[in-house]
């Protein structure tokens, strides 16, 4: 039994008289301590999957099974719990709340979890320690997302989500990300989920989920995944 | 404008509805509150206005202290500016009810002042009359009983008692409102307990003492121009005031004139009668007297008369008596001579008979001779006759007896001659001597009957002379009798006169005695009714000036954060149009639309609503106080709702723009870019590590975010500080006002009667009533004092007060105490005590001096020992040593205080009830009932709590809300972060409510301090002259303010965890904004 599990997940979205379906029988499963890729097109429905596996959104219809636990019957306060303690979630913007430095965000994360890691340590691991005192405001993107990073890590998740980490990251500053994700996935065995419209990341990961249409259209499976230090887009 | 640019800010205003309504809402409530709560007040005046002028009430009313007259009427008619001019008579009367004694006015109906008929109709005889509602009410009357009224006597100016009314037996024709009397003061009377329980109104031509009135009316030309209460009326009725004040001297005067001259008519009317009298009195004197002489003289005369009649008579009866004497001697005489007469003729007579006798018998002879040859002769006849033939013998013999016979007839003749002759002979001597007896019998009777006549005149005449003399006896007596009687009456008359006299004289002082009347002009602030209405009206005004601030400000502050939050939420669009080459107005025009918009449609929405609701409810809240129309004169007043639009949009557009220029400096491109969010910063506190260190990481949190946005916390703060503080105010307000009676009436005034004496009164006949009423088992302490009103004058301000000057100690019955220092203080000898508001107004301290000037406008200069503590109207307390040097009188009393055993109210009642019967008594007031008006007047003041309390609500509740909005859209992202991290629902809501926690005790902290003071700035501008509000606010007050505060956070707070919940993570960190 695969440790994630999306089984003909479907997801509607109702826009006045018409009905959009983000999601329409995504099947796809994901072992533990996998880097997955998902690719795909704008609107194609990854990250409307991404939320649902994340506990932020429920599906109309089908089944998300994460380590046994059925996600799609949770209810809204179990949900609240699954995301509080199974997962970690990196966006594209970072998402950090200003008005706290960067250790502090990091705490806002551990402060709620049982058993989270030490902030601290975290922020050593993702490279900060020298600025964990500093405001957002006061750091780069990249730091940012570092943080962010942190913060998710931090909580000792059992699924890193991450949409479009490095959309607002230059090149240089992206690729240190995905270094780092690459990274925690490897030598923390944490399961990493990574969204991305950018094809050419796709030999990093351990398993590439196509999405198209609100399916996921292809799944490929490397079984050499290139570390990212040798891909270049 | 663009087409397109009008299009977006119609699309933005449906797109942003919330934000739309919640800007409109406080436009809404702020004009609505300032225009309604500022019209409240001239829509009063207009209420007021409007029916007094319906009710065509005086502008001016005089009253005098000896009535008025038709020719004062006149006088005042002739005025510059005075329209009309009316007499009227209103005086006390008493109605009995069940036992019940109810003192009215009885007021007539005229053009001024009218009443208003409210049910049934208007009198249309004498005998019929109009009561007030609350007369049915609380008597069990209905329209068509009849009441009888009672009314004293009234005195005209000859000093007879007259009937006030014609008749006394009224029926009620209907119920009416009397504009005179708004409030539910009816004034105190000198009848039944002294306070006038109801007004009733009858006809006029009921009053039976039509000669004097008791109140003119004037009503002033044009004034209708003007609207009551405001300066350009009170000015302008000054102004006639004025006019009437110069002819009041001589009115006065001439009223004085009037009076001596009509008691010196009577005067002199009398004294003519005295004199008319005295000399009747002298002439009947002498009447008498001589009546007296004179009789006494008839008398005399009378005497004298009788006395010479009586030798008159005496004389004459001795002459007719000798006469009488002296014929009885002739005819004695002559009876004699007849006795010899008839003896002589008596001789004769036999003589004569025997002559006769001789003749007697020759003719015997002759006729036996005769009788023989008759017979003879008749045997030859009757031979003859038988037809014998006669012999001649025969023949022969027949001729002899013829012969024979012829010669002795012839014999016989002679002879019966002879014997004729004799008898005649002897008869006329018998005859002749008889007559003679006859003759002296005629004689002797007649001089019987002369004398028996003379005997009969004599016994009259004695007896007629004795009438006269037992008549004359009598006169004497009578005369006696009348000289007595005249004595008697002499010196009746003398004492008549002498009274008469003696009374003249008083009535001469009297006349000298009569005072020069004192006029009153009063205007309408004269009427305690409407004057507590204006004050009233305001205490509203100076509320209205106040609170509709906070509102302001609040809706600037919020349609500042609202607009700003709109502004930075549209950066890229501004970015665009920017790029796109609109200019910066084109672009602002957007926001200044969405802006006037909201301000305008709320603003006027507001001002409807405001003026239609806020001077009605206030209205309602107030007549509950006061009789007068049902309705509010509800008017659009344009000058407020234009203030109070202008003064919105100012506040609102004007932070629009600020709030949207700031954002415009920026470049094109960097709008397009999202605004980088707040910056985080460390705050103060941290630098304190002592305290940051204790503190646990979601204070840390909550704190940073407390200073990170310093604008909405600041303006969460003022919100909850006003809410807090306005409803302390209100409370506070209460508590103040609601101080006052207890702090009056127990801790300076601790007494229950104020009895006011008559002045007539002699001094011994008062000091017996007060030594009586001491005595008396009911009254507990007893202070005799003296009052007097009087004007306290400093430079240009001038204050009514009441100077009370105690005979000794006070006995705790007035407590004299320093407002400051709180000391009980004794009155010095020549110092004065002046209450604490008063000093106030007239702005003197202890030590300073000021002028009392008395009625009749003398002025005395007065040292302040101390300010004393006073809540209601304003006294100044001197001593008697002081009253007596400073005014130059001897010390009287006139008011004594009572402080009395506990008493029922039925008790005190019918012991007042009793006490009103002594004559003594000109008036009782009851601090009782003092007490039981005042505080319905100060009820009504819950009512100005409740729209505190209301409107404190409303703010509250609509910054809060609007707040917690903002707020939650502003830190939308970090909140779905947050959410995202797995924060539970009400760890969300404590993320933020923590805050919200913090600031509303902060807000309720600050706001109880400012309430603190706002409380009193709103009493220093509320308080009515007369009173001294207490400065207290009960504990209970504040945690009540804390406790309706909180309820409208959390009631805010419900409503922001909902809000929360509804955070949708997915869209909210979807994008970038």
């Amino acid at each position: 039994m695969p440790y994630i599990e999306f089984k003909n997940v479907c997801k509607e979205y109702k826009m006045g008289e018409v009905k959009i379906k983000a999601l329409e029988n995504a099947n796809f499963s994901i072992e533990k301590g996998e880097l997955v890729v998902i690719v795909g097109p704008s609107g194609a429905g990854k990250t409307t999957a991404l939320n649902i596996l994340g506990g932020m959104d429920v599906a109309t219809s089908g089944e998300v099974i994460v380590d046994g636990k059925k996600v799609t019957k949770l209810t809204n306060k179990e949900l609240i719990k699954y995301r509080r303690e199974d997962i970690g979630f990196v966006f594209q913007f970072y998402n950090l709340v200003q008005n706290l430095t960067a250790k502090e965000n990091v705490e806002l994360a551990t402060q709620i979890c049982k058993n989270a890691l030490n902030p601290e340590e975290v922020i050593e691991k993702v490279g900060l320690k020298d600025r964990k005192n500093n405001f957002p405001s006061q750091l780069s993107g990249g730091e940012q997302q570092r943080i962010a990073i942190a913060r998710a890590i931090a909580k000792n998740p059992k699924l890193l989500l991450c949409d479009e980490p490095t959309g607002a990251l230059d090149y240089k500053t992206g690729k240190q990300i995905l270094k780092l994700l690459q990274d925690m996935a490897r030598k923390e065995n944490m399961t990493v989920i990574i969204i991305t419209h950018n094809t050419a990341l796709a030999p990093m990961a351990d398993k590439v989920i196509h999405f198209k249409n609100g399916t996921a259209e292809k799944i490929e499976i490397n079984e050499r995944a290139t570390p990212i230090e040798q891909i270049e887009w | 404008m663009k087409k397109a640019l009008l299009k977006d800010s119609v699309k933005e205003i449906k797109n942003t509805y919330k934000k739309f309504i919640s800007i409109l809402l406080m436009a809404f409530l702020g004009v609505g509150f300032f225009a309604g709560l500022r019209a409240s007040s001239p829509d009063m005046i207009d209420t007021i206005d409007k029916y007094y002028k319906e009710q065509h009430v005086y502008d001016i009313q005089i009253l005098s202290t000896l009535g008025l007259t038709n020719q004062d009427v006149e006088e005042i008619s002739k005025i510059e500016n005075v329209e009309k001019v009316y007499g009227t008579y209103e005086t006390d009367g008493k109605i009995e009810i069940e036992n019940k004694e109810i003192v009215a006015k009885v007021l007539t109906i005229e053009e001024i002042n009218t009443p208003k008929l409210l049910q049934g109709r208007m009198p249309e005889n004498e005998q019929e009359c109009l009561v007030e509602e609350n007369f049915l009410k609380e008597n069990n009357k209905q329209i068509g009983d009849t009441i009888l009224i009672e009314i004293e006597n009234t005195t005209n100016d000859e000093g007879e008692a007259i009937e006030y009314l014609k008749q006394k037996e009224l029926k009620i024709v209907g119920t009416a409102r009397s504009p005179l009397y708004i409030s539910r003061d009816r004034g105190t009377s000198s009848l039944g307990a002294g306070k006038v329980n109801y007004y009733i109104y009858i006809p006029e031509s009921n009053i039976n003492a039509t000669d004097i009135y008791t109140n003119i009316y004037v009503k002033v030309a044009n004034a209708d121009k003007y609207t009551t209460s405001t300066k350009e009326y009170e000015d302008y009725i000054e102004t006639v005031k004025d006019n009437i004040e110069n002819i009041k001297e001589q009115r006065e005067t001439a009223r004085k004139e009037q009076l001596v001259e009509k008691a010196n008519e009577k005067l002199q009317e009398a004294e003519n009668e005295l004199n008319t009298q005295k000399q009747e009195a002298e002439t009947q004197i002498q009447d008498a007297e001589k009546k007296l002489q004179d009789g006494r003289k008839e008398i005399e005369d009378g005497e004298a008369e009788i006395e010479s009649n009586k030798k008159k008579a005496d004389t004459e009866f001795a002459n007719a008596e000798k006469e009488i004497e002296n014929a009885k001697k002739e005819i004695e005489e002559n009876e004699k001579r007849l006795q010899i007469k008839e003896q002589e003729a008596n001789k004769r007579f036999e003589q004569l008979e025997a002559q006769k006798q001789g003749l007697q018998a020759n003719l015997e002879q002759i006729n036996s001779g005769i009788a023989e040859l008759q017979a003879q002769y008749e045997i030859l006849l009757k031979k003859i006759e038988n037809g014998e033939t006669l012999t001649e013998q025969e023949e022969q013999q027949k001729l002899y007896i013829e012969g024979q016979l012829q010669t002795l007839e012839q014999t016989q003749q002679k002879l019966v001659v002879g014997i004729t002759e004799i008898e005649n002979g002897i008869n006329k001597g018998k005859q002749e001597i008889q007559n003679g007896k006859d003759q002296i019998q005629q004689g002797k009777a007649k001089l019987e009957t002369q004398e028996k006549q003379l005997n009969k005149t004599k016994t009259s005449t004695y007896n007629q002379i004795e009438d006269a003399k037992n008549e004359l006896e009598n006169a004497k007596q009578e005369i006696i009798d009348g000289e007595q009687e005249l004595e008697k009456n002499k010196q009746e008359y003398e004492q008549k006169i002498e009274d008469a006299e003696a009374k003249l004289l008083d009535a001469k002082e009297e006349v000298n005695d009569i005072e020069k009347p004192e006029w009153y002009i009063l205007d309408r602030n004269a009427n305690s009714g409407y004057v507590s209405f204006i004050q009233d009206t305001e205490s509203i005004e100076n509320i209205s000036q106040v609170f509709p601030i906070v509102f302001f400000a609040v809706a600037a502050l919020i349609s500042l954060t609202s607009m700003t939050r709109m502004v930075e939420e549209q950066r890229m669009e501004i970015g665009t149009l920017k790029a796109l080459g609109y200019n910066k107005l084109q672009i602002i025009s957007k926001y200044i639309i969405y802006a006037s918009l909201a301000s305008i449609i709320g603003g006027i929405i507001g001002m409807c609503v405001g003026f239609a609701t806020l001077p009605a409810i206030i209205w309602e809240m107030y007549s509950m106080m006061y009789q007068m129309t049902d309705k509010i004169a509800l008017s659009f007043n344009w000058k407020y709702g234009g203030i109070g639009l202008i003064l919105i949009c100012i506040c609102i557009i004007g932070a629009t723009i600020y709030s949207a220029v700031k954002e415009l400096k920026s470049m094109p491109a960097t709008l397009m870019r999202p605004k980088a969010p707040k910056k985080g910063s460390r705050v103060l506190l941290e630098k304190i590590p002592f305290i940051w260190k204790h503190l646990n990481f979601s204070q840390k949190v909550t704190i940073r975010n407390i200073f990170r946005y310093k604008k909405r916390v600041l303006m969460t703060i003022v919100g909850i500080a006003g809410c807090t503080a306005l409803i302390l105010t209100g409370f506070g307000l209460k508590d103040s006002i609601k101080a006052i009676l207890p702090n009056q009436y127990e801790k300076v005034f601790n007494y229950d009667l104020e009895i006011s004496i008559k002045d007539e009164v002699e001094q011994q006949e008062k000091q017996d009533f007060i030594n009586n009423l001491s005595a008396n088992e009911k009254t507990e302490k007893l202070v005799e004092t003296h009052m007097l009103s009087s004007v306290a004058v400093k430079d240009q301000n001038e204050e009514d007060v009441q100077i009370i000057v105690p005979k000794d100690d006070l006995q705790g019955l007035i407590n004299l105490r320093d407002v400051k220092t709180k000391n009980e203080i004794q009155l010095s000898n020549n110092e004065i005590c002046l209450t604490d508001k008063v000093a106030q107004l007239l702005g003197v301290e202890s030590g300073d001096t000021i002028i009392l000037r008395d009625t009749d406008s003398n002025e005395y200069e007065v040292k302040i020992s101390n300010i004393v503590e006073n809540y209601v109207y304003h006294y100044v307390y001197m001593s008697k040593e002081m009253y007596e040097n400073l005014f130059q009188k001897p010390y009287e009393t006139n008011v004594v205080l009572t402080k009395n055993v506990e008493f029922t109210e039925e008790q005190e009642d019918e012991f007042v009830t009793e006490l009103m019967e002594q004559k003594e008594i000109s008036a009782v007031s009851r601090v009782s009932s003092t007490m039981t008006i005042l505080d319905d007047t100060l009820n009504s003041l819950d009512y100005v709590v409740v729209i505190l309390i209301g409107a404190a609500g409303m703010l509250a509740f609509v910054v809060l809300y609007n707040l917690a909005n903002v707020n939650i859209s502003e830190r939308e992202r970090e909140l779905a972060t947050i959410k995202v991290l797995g924060f539970y629902d009400n760890e969300v809501y404590n993320y933020i409510g923590r805050e919200s926690i913090l600031l509303t005790i902060i807000g309720i902290a600050i706001g109880l301090i400012g309430g603190y003071f706002l409380n009193f700035y709103i009493i220093g501008t509320c308080e009515i002259n007369m009173l001294r509000f207490s400065k207290i606010v009960h504990p209970i007050s504040y945690l009540y303010a804390i406790l309706i505060t909180i309820a409208f956070t959390i009631i805010v707070n419900i409503l922001t965890y909902f809000a929360l919940k509804k955070i949708d993570m997915i869209e909210s960190l979807k994008s970038v904004e």
